[in-house]
């Protein structure tokens, strides 16, 4: 399968798993490709598609958390952002993106 | 001025952001990509951030200013911290 191929069936793939978790992809359009792209490296690179903007252990349970989509893992601190860490899904919602801001999950 | 450390990782478009914030406003900062680090030095990252953050989250990019730290892209923090001028639309 190719890099094209994999991006495609990570995107169709998630896409219906997010849905019932009352998100959606985000309409950034460029930050989908971006993400997309480093998550099917990473998982060649580590066998797994790891999120793009949270750290990796080398501990597989701990590392578990960060498998794209992780929002099962983070859901109270995920709704609180109305998006995911790295902001590949944002709430059903949420029609400006640009408006949802990061931050740690004891802050809000 | 502070001293700034800024943990980020080489796949993280938010990273890129917060690299440039600081570039475009001529701010030297001690940037580390944590992915890109030996496995010594990611435990050292992994254990300063757990000190700092009280949980063992690794979400990047992660930038400290002298004993305060800002977890993800915030440029109003950043502005806020450096004393510089608000730009409320800033992304």
């Amino acid at each position: 399968m190719s890099d094209e191929e994999r991006l495609a069936f990570l995107r169709s793939n998630y896409a219906r798993i997010v849905d019932l978790l009352g998100f959606k992809f985000t309409s950034d359009e460029e930050l989908v490709r971006d993400l997309l792209e480093a998550e099917v490296m990473l998982e060649k690179k580590f066998g797994a598609p790891y999120c793009p903007c949270q750290g990796r252990t080398n501990n597989r349970a701990e590392d578990m958390r960060i498998v794209c989509p992780c929002i099962p893992y983070h859901r109270a601190h995920f709704d609180a952002m109305k998006r995911c860490w790295c902001g590949l899904f944002i709430h059903k919602d949420v029609d400006d993106p640009d408006s949802l801001m990061q931050f740690a999950p004891n802050e809000s | 001025m502070v001293n700034i450390k800024l943990y980020t990782l080489s796949t993280c478009p938010w990273c890129k952001k917060a690299k440039r914030f600081f570039a475009d406003n001529h701010i030297v900062v001690n940037a580390v990509d944590y992915d890109l680090s030996d496995e010594q030095d990611q435990a050292a990252i992994q254990r300063e951030i757990k000190a700092l953050t009280g949980n063992g989250n690794l979400s990047f990019p992660f930038a400290i200013f002298g004993d305060i730290f800002v977890v993800g892209y915030r440029p109003d923090r950043y502005r806020e911290l450096l004393g510089l001028e608000a730009q409320p639309d800033e992304r």
